[in-house]
């Protein structure tokens, strides 16, 4: 068990050593999500309210866009060079590679994720900041980057992966979306614990779980006849 | 050390290899040449464990492939054209993860040991996009090595490099084969094939067409066997 966490961590770490020296993904993602947010709060304007209403959805959208370029990224990296061959070639777990990549991309997209909060807050006026919205947001993440890590590995070598990528994930992670925009809509405008709007969250954040671990369960179960294909 | 009985590689309808039967033994180094699309790369891949064939079974070190792939991992190292290295991390950082992934034991001696058998210790906190093609394919040296294979794989190694590269990459080649280490090297360049083999094997239409020991056979003469079985 220990080698084969040290093997995970070593895809990790050799992730975020290029992303701290690169900052290719996160700087496209920042950048992506930044023109988003200002383009959408110019367009509504000063209607505080209409905003409101939206605010949810645009950050989950904003997410799940940011995401994808940042998944596309990380997972071109390892077929520069052709140093995925390499990958392949080491007696490590296939599994590993496949955990090791969904932990360092899930990294990357919560540090997006903690600066979208504040943003949102600030230009929407609404408390993103709150634990249980941080919760959703990260068990979202995990169910959307490990079904991500997946679909990519399968398309990267594509011709049209920019494509395919959103083409497949999009719909493949609707399961997952909706009951998490659900939960984060309504513990952003509940009034208080005891608000009525609070009582379906409970099921959301059920599904987003079982979601969560039957993507993970499905690319541990499929990463190998994947890469190996 | 490296056994290949019958095997074939078909692409859709398309065969690439057509019962190739090949055994390398322990310490030997052979060359493997012939046109492209002979299937070279296809077979070497298939050693690697990169690539399943359609047909036939391959044993490495006496692991059979594919129940036993990740024993015969550990004990294969490959070096192809490409680096197979990231280009964003420095030399050093690329060997310490090839050593987390190997699982290696005193990681850190091994790398600097590693940088100084390819005479890259002086450059290893430097990124390997800054480095020259020679640089690249001595690091990529390192990177097949540093887990002590008993079976190095080498697929065209020798693209791009110029005469002074050439030589250093010979140099350390030569040195791998005194270890014992067994090499199965493609490459397009016959004499140099030849020069550093011990056994040279003509690869034509997905069929192994000759084989030829070093001792049996001129630098001379082998373009002359070689033209001949590729335009029969």
């Amino acid at each position: 068990m220990q080698a084969y966490l040290a093997a995970v961590w070593a895809v990790v770490w050799k992730d975020l050593k290029i992303e701290g020296r690169t900052r290719q993904s996160i700087s496209v993602m920042v950048m992506f999500s930044l023109v988003t947010i200002i383009m959408f709060n110019f367009a509504l304007g000063t209607d505080l309210d209409a905003a409101r209403g939206v605010a949810t959805g645009l950050l989950w959208t904003t997410i799940l866009l940011a995401a994808i370029l940042g998944l596309n990224r990380s997972l071109a990296l390892d077929r520069e060079n052709q140093v995925f061959d390499a990958l392949l070639i080491a007696p490590m777990p296939r599994t590993a590679l496949y955990l090791g990549k969904v932990v360092s991309v899930t990294l990357f997209t919560l540090l997006l994720e903690a600066i979208l909060v504040v943003l949102f807050t600030v230009f929407f006026n609404e408390p993103f900041y709150q634990l249980p919205v941080l919760l959703v947001l990260f068990l979202g993440t995990i169910g959307y980057i490990a079904v991500g890590v997946l679909i990519t590995s399968m398309t990267i070598q594509a011709r049209s992966r920019e494509v395919l990528l959103p083409v497949l994930l999009l719909p493949a992670s609707l399961p997952l979306v909706l009951p998490a925009a659900q939960a984060v809509a309504a513990y952003v405008t509940a009034t208080g614990p005891d608000d009525p709007i609070l009582a379906s969250v409970r099921s959301a954040i059920f599904l987003v779980l079982a979601y969560d671990l039957l993507m993970v369960a499905v690319g541990l179960l499929t990463y190998h006849y994947v890469v190996e294909s | 050390m490296i056994r290949l009985d019958g095997i074939t590689k078909q692409y859709g309808l398309n065969p690439v290899l057509r019962g190739v039967d090949l055994q390398v033994k322990q310490g030997e180094f052979v060359t493997l040449v012939g046109p492209n699309g002979a299937g070279k790369s296809t077979l070497l891949r298939i050693v690697a464990t990169l690539l399943r064939p359609t047909a036939g079974t391959v044993a490495v070190g006496g692991w059979k492939l594919p129940q036993q792939a990740e024993n015969v991992r550990a004990h294969i190292g490959l070096v192809s054209h490409q680096p197979l290295l990231y280009r964003d991390l420095t030399a050093a950082e690329n060997l310490a993860f090839f050593a987390r992934a190997y699982r290696l034991e005193n990681a850190q001696e091994r790398v600097a040991a590693a940088l100084q058998k390819v005479g890259l210790f002086a450059r290893q906190r430097d990124p390997v996009g800054t480095f020259s093609r020679g640089m690249v394919q001595r690091l990529t040296i390192a990177r097949a090595t540093l887990h002590e294979p008993d079976v190095l794989l080498l697929d065209e190694p020798y693209t791009g490099l110029d005469q002074e590269a050439t030589r250093l990459l010979d140099n350390l080649l030569l040195d791998e084969a005194q270890l014992g280490r067994t090499i199965l090297m493609i490459t397009h360049d016959l004499g140099h094939g030849l020069s550093l083999a011990d056994r040279l094997v003509i690869l034509w239409r997905g069929r192994i067409a000759r084989e030829v020991k070093r001792a049996e056979i001129t630098p001379a003469a082998v373009y002359d066997l070689y033209a001949e079985v590729t335009t029969r």
